[in-house]
């Protein structure tokens, strides 16, 4: 299936599904996001990470321990 | 007393150590200086000399005792509550005790104001505020970088020589590097977070100094870290470099600039420049954005967003609400790309001690529209100085912005990042960038902070 960016597809739904209002200024805010962030989003979701599993509760003040 | 106003941080705490000038009489002079020169730069949102002087005459002997600092609008003081520079938060906000508060009074230190911010701290440019933007002292008509937008002017125009910013992504390094200022992102977790209003539920943010350079940020971060940053050298410095749209695509000054200090820091510690690599630096940049943009997420609902403060932005408004359609598998999978960057870049810094890129990839762009031209193209700013900033965020490395060139008249910044816990060697190096180029960009003053003295006038 053919992927879609089209703000005017993915946004009114969601917001509809949540029951979420939006006035047009709001959607022009909404559809520049989307722009910005859909493709990266689809970027990492393709991201190949290998066997890497999430830590749990990752201590950020440390490097990460050995995998 | 002019002159005690435009020296360092560590100037005036000596200053009033010795006795060369009484802690009241250098609160009254900021106060006085504030009054001056805020209303153009919008840099400070509120003033409390009252309680100021009452934090004076309690203060115990501490490294920056009687010396006056500015702290973010994403603090909390006992006199006051945050309002993370909009009109509406969407967490619980209270004055109270925060952990910068607490490090900043047992310093003695003194606050004299809050600095401006850009709204919920969800921006890079600091043109976005309900209390309107701060202004970039270097042009008034440009972005000071955000979100910490008002403590990095206020130290710029030297109406204090400290200021305490957050950094959750980036910004304490856009600000500094738009303003012309030294800017530490500590190691997560090692700089005073309590208090915060997401510090429960954050793995980005941290507290950290911006000052006029890297001694400075050495003495405001030892505060706030609760432990000195002691001095070493950076003699043999090993200096990564990365490839690909973080170095490659930004404003040919900007690279002229930055390749310089890096060849100039690389003779000054007689260190070496070598290639890493770091694989999916852009996913890795959503990544943190998805993070920093869901944990936050617990504070919303549909109800609540029906009911938003008419005064929040319109972008403001429209991000919150599109953060609603986030998809939970990316934020799922965003966690899974932390923890491979968090392992690329431990393997890296087994081969160098810092990586170098540009802070952010074009100069300061114009408040009214925050767009940046690069090689590959017209970019918003935001999008642009993200790449820069997130990876720091992202895996809890400590990162430092510092000033290395001018161009058009606007600062120009190159960021080093180091392993987890090497903060003290990020200054060390950032001072040793300083030497290289004879402290001439630390010392660069944008106009309001110019006297006669310095314009040669």
């Amino acid at each position: 299936m053919e992927v879609s960016n089209r703000a005017d597809d993915f946004i009114p739904a969601g917001l509809a599904s949540f029951g979420i209002e939006a006035d047009e200024v709001d959607l022009a805010v909404m559809g520049a996001a989307h722009g910005m962030f859909w493709p990266p989003i689809l970027e990492l979701l393709e991201l190949d990470a290998g066997d890497v599993t999430a830590e749990r509760a990752p201590d950020l003040s440390q490097p990460p321990p050995a995998p | 007393m002019s002159d005690l106003l435009d020296r360092s941080l560590r100037g005036q705490a000596a200053a009033v150590s010795a006795g060369e000038v009484d802690g009241a009489a250098l609160l009254d002079a900021v106060l006085a200086r504030i009054e001056e020169r805020n209303p153009a730069l919008n840099a400070i949102v509120a003033t409390f000399p009252e309680q100021s002087r009452a934090m004076l005459d309690a203060a115990p002997d501490g490294p920056l005792g009687g010396v006056p600092v500015v702290i973010k609008d994403e603090w909390p003081l006992p006199w006051r509550a945050q309002r993370f520079g909009a009109a509406e938060m969407l967490a619980p906000s209270a004055p109270g005790e925060s952990g910068p508060y607490r490090a900043l009074r047992d310093a003695g230190a003194t606050i004299v104001g809050v600095g401006n911010m850009h709204e919920l701290g969800a921006g890079s440019t600091g043109n976005v505020s309900v209390y309107g933007p701060a202004h970039n002292p270097w042009d008034t008509e440009r972005c000071p970088g955000g979100s910490s937008s008002g403590p990095a002017v206020a130290v710029a125009a030297r109406l204090v020589a400290g200021a305490v910013g957050a950094d959750g992504v980036g910004s304490i390094r856009y600000p500094a590097a738009y303003c012309g200022l030294t800017g530490l992102k500590p190691t997560f977790g090692r700089a005073a977070m309590a208090g915060h209003h997401m510090a429960a539920l954050s793995t980005t943010i941290v507290s950290g100094p911006l000052c006029a350079d890297a001694a400075d940020c050495r003495l405001l971060g030892s505060v706030l870290f609760g432990e000195p940053l002691s001095g070493g050298n950076a003699a043999g410095l090993r200096i990564g470099i990365v490839r690909g749209a973080v170095t490659d695509d930004v404003a040919p000054a900007v690279q002229d600039a930055c390749e310089e200090a890096i060849r100039a820091l690389r003779a000054e510690t007689g260190g070496e420049v070598a290639e890493v690599e770091l694989a999916d630096l852009q996913p890795a940049t959503l990544a943190t954005v998805l993070i920093a943009n869901t944990e936050g997420l617990s504070g919303l609902s549909p109800s609540r967003l029906n009911d938003l403060d008419p005064e929040l932005s319109p972008i403001g408004r429209g991000l919150l609400k599109y953060r609603m359609l986030l998809p939970a598998a990316a934020a799922v999978k965003a966690q899974q790309v932390r923890t491979l960057m968090r392992r690329r870049v431990a393997a890296a810094f087994a081969d160098v001690d810092v990586i170098a890129w540009p802070t952010v990839p074009a100069v300061a762009p114009p408040l009214q529209a925050p767009l940046v031209e690069l090689p590959s193209g017209t970019l918003t700013a935001d999008q642009a100085n993200v790449r820069g900033g997130a990876l720091a965020n992202l895996t809890g490395i400590p990162a430092i912005s510092v000033p290395v060139g001018l161009s058009d008249g606007l600062p120009i910044a190159l960021q080093l990042q180091a392993a987890w816990g090497r903060d003290e060697l990020l200054l060390d190096a950032a001072e040793a960038l300083e030497r290289a180029n004879g402290r001439r960009w630390v010392e660069a003053l944008p106009p309001p902070a110019r006297t006669a003295e310095t314009t040669g006038a």
